[in-house]
């Protein structure tokens, strides 16, 4: 976590200040300033992304928001930490009152400051699921923020209609965007999503200290293929990553590949195509990425939906050609080894430079440090 | 929602209290535990409430349930942070200072629900032919379903009634805010031109097959209940959608004057049922017409009847250039854009008008 934030450091002074014109950079006072205290309103809890000062961002797809939380959570760990917490899911039914398979985990992240794991939540699997707000402490206790009054901004990511219904069928309010993923970098809360109607959609970097009057800035994805065919292309997970100095994304897409994307591109309004530098191949994404360096090499871990946790080898990163057309075999682009010694992983975050946190299994849902292969 | 929710459970009794010490008892009101016949400190003791009382679910090694605690009218009351649950149990526990046997009391939360209600109550595409690069399908259920099952529930088989994998994006439910419509995405991978998926396994949809869409009863609702039955329907494969929505096609059908007639747009191929609801507008003399929206011939015809009788006069239908058809083609904008075919045509703006007269 040190080598990222170094890297975020370079990055904020070769790339985003002069790329990112609407970027507002973190001034020097703490992060937590400019959140206030009260009832914090969240109608779900879904992707977690950690800013500076120990504020936990929260993605809200059902009330459109995303939530800055102060979670007061800044010491240090005194020693290396080793979680293995058996049955998290059942520990959090016992804190809510309900029985374990009305449990879902939605996200995992670690507070980088003071390592303890992050959970977000839900109560209840139908429309009125309550969303829960979890710490997993180094001696594995499980507890349960309390928003009831805690420091906390919020911004909507509510867009105007592009047309506004015409009748009054009373089944037209259907439309949802979810939260996939978000990343804080250099001052921006990055968020991706999906809609439940229309294919396209966007990326929306928000700076923060959030500011009611902007929603951010919003731009297309895109990717292509065989140099011919074009499509915008929904981000299903993505994490900040540097190569040679300058600022990249790492970027899944819901259509299998995984891309780079210049921070230099991502400028308002802008049509990005991302380069494919690896295609993991069908009936598969990608849920969360750790990049790290082991022994002097770059690597990447992934965390997949149907093939279990890879590692990409990602030195040289900046020499892979992207792969403009499909190779006969099902995966195409940087080399990578399957990593069989975790199975079920359902969430992955980075813990520090050696060590992750995965979350495994579907019920009883467990979760442990496993060191970075 | 919510409100309602706890409001219902605050009412609903609960039964069956075991009482397993005397004499202090701990009791149930307004939906929070109450230590009786016990005078509480007046300061917290050192290794807080809990250390004294505490609610547990079930009857393993777990934590204690969240919540709050207060000294009210000389009692100590724990007020649980969340509702009760249908067919959890509560064990209160509480360990008077200086004695040795905690008081314990069991409580059962509200019944469970038993009967299955919920059913599929239509899949969008209506039709009975899938393009080959059918980009979503919409599953509408008559009540609010539970998530986290789609991926075990929904099946989709071949004409010999072999199980397809990889048909859909793995991993993804999207629903809307009452969770009775589900958007499941075929895998795009699969659909996207150039792609390895798209070469070396093609599309899960394939032009001449025959397909069943199978969803299992056992789907429990959002209480937790199946549904009442399962659900299938039966799909062709028809050929691959390339080219996007083009209003010029469109054919408009115009009501008369002083009727509350509708007015119909026919499309020559079907389109995306979600997006029909509500990127079509009129716009007439009297400004936006407003009325109900109904979709027809499987999402190949849109209609607005107005609230009040048309005006005689110049309206015109604004089209949001985000409007899909099965493929995900936009208005001007196919799903997949070949950048070496010219013909296609960028549009940047975000609606289309088509002009229409009310004589």
């Amino acid at each position: 976590m040190k080598r990222k934030r170094v890297l975020i450091r370079v990055a904020a002074g070769l790339c985003f200040a002069a790329a990112l014109a609407y970027t507002v950079v973190a001034d020097s006072t703490s992060a937590t300033a400019s959140l206030t205290s009260g009832k914090a309103q969240l109608m779900s809890a879904g992707a977690l992304a950690f800013g500076p000062d120990g504020v936990l961002f929260v993605g809200d797809s059902v009330g459109g928001a995303v939530v800055a939380l102060d979670t007061k959570d800044s010491a240090a760990p005194r020693s290396a930490v080793n979680i293995n917490v058996q049955g998290v899911d059942a520990k959090l039914a016992a804190l809510a009152g309900v029985t374990a398979d009305q449990i879902m985990v939605n996200d995992v992240k670690v507070n980088p400051i003071s390592k303890n794991v992050y959970l977000s939540a839900s109560r209840g699997r139908g429309p009125d699921a309550m969303p829960l707000i979890a710490r997993v402490n180094a001696s594995g206790d499980v507890s349960l923020l309390s928003l009831d009054n805690i420091p906390h901004s919020s911004v909507s990511l509510t867009d105007a209609p592009a047309a506004s219904p015409a009748g009054t069928n009373p089944r037209q309010n259907q439309r949802m965007s979810t939260i996939t993923d978000m990343n804080y970098v250099n001052g921006n809360v990055m968020v991706a999503g999906l809609s439940n109607e229309e294919w396209s959609s966007a990326l929306r970097s928000i700076p923060f200290p959030f500011k009611t009057a902007s929603l951010g800035a919003t731009l297309q994805i895109w990717h292509s293929s065989h140099g011919r065919y074009e499509t915008q292309s929904p981000v299903r997970t993505f994490v900040p990553y540097t190569i040679q100095g300058q600022q990249y994304v790492l970027a899944a897409y819901t259509c299998t590949p995984l891309v780079k994307i210049p921070v230099s591109d991502l400028k308002p309004g802008a049509k990005v195509k991302g380069v494919t530098i690896a295609d993991l191949g069908a009936g598969n994404q990608p849920l969360d990425m750790v990049p790290y360096k082991k022994n002097g090499h770059d690597f990447i871990l992934v965390a997949n939906t149907s093939f279990g946790v890879v590692k990409l080898k990602a030195d040289n990163l900046e020499t892979y050609k992207p792969i403009d057309s499909p190779t006969v075999t099902d995966v195409a682009g940087v080399p990578y080894d399957s990593i069989s010694s975790v199975k079920n992983v359902q969430h992955l975050a980075q813990l520090d430079n050696t060590s992750a946190v995965v979350l495994t299994g579907k019920g009883p849902v467990n979760i442990q440090t496993i060191a970075l292969p | 929602m919510r409100r309602v929710t706890l409001t219902a459970i605050a009412v609903l009794p609960l039964i069956r209290m075991t009482v397993i010490a005397e004499p202090v008892s701990i009791q149930l009101e307004g939906g929070a535990f109450r230590v009786a016949g016990w005078n509480p400190p007046r300061a917290e003791p050192s290794k807080g409430w809990p250390s004294v009382f505490a609610v547990y679910v079930g009857s393993g090694d777990v934590p204690p349930l969240s919540g709050s605690y207060a000294v009210e009218k000389g009692a100590l009351v724990f007020h649980p942070r969340f509702p009760f649950a249908p067919g959890v149990q509560y064990r209160a526990v509480f360990h008077p200072p200086g004695a040795a046997a905690p008081v314990q009391k069991i409580f059962d939360g509200p019944p469970r629900e038993v009967s299955p209600a919920a059913r599929v109550e239509q899949v969008y595409p209506s039709a009975d032919v899938l393009p080959s690069n059918q980009l979503r399908l919409y599953i509408v259920f008559s009540g609010p379903m539970s998530r986290g099952e789609a991926g075990t529930r929904i099946h989709v088989r071949d004409d010999k009634g072999k199980a397809l994998v990889g048909v859909f994006l793995p991993g993804e439910e999207l629903w809307d805010p009452g969770f009775r419509r589900l958007t499941m995405t075929f895998d795009p991978g699969r659909i996207k031109r150039g792609l390895v998926s798209n070469e070396s396994i093609g599309p899960p949809i394939v032009e001449g097959m025959h397909y069943t869409l199978e969803i299992d009863g056992d789907w429990p609702d959002a209480r937790g209940v199946r549904m009442v039955e399962g659900f299938r329907k039966a799909y062709r494969g028809g050929p691959a959608q390339r080219n996007p929505p083009d209003p010029a096609q469109w054919k408009v059908t115009a009501p008369k004057a002083g009727t509350s007639a509708a007015v119909a747009v026919d499309f020559p191929t079907p389109m995306n049922y979600a997006l029909l609801q509500r990127m079509i507008e009129v716009s007439g003399p009297g400004g936006k017409v407003a009325g109900s929206v109904a979709i027809g011939k499987q999402e190949s015809e849109w209609l607005l009847t107005p609230q009040s009788p048309w005006r005689a006069g110049d309206y015109k239908l604004i089209v949001d250039t985000g409007l899909e058809d099965l493929a995900g083609n936009r208005i001007g904008q196919p799903f997949d854009v070949d950048v070496f075919d010219r013909v296609t045509q960028r549009i940047t703006t975000r609606t289309v008008s088509l002009p229409f007269a009310v004589r």
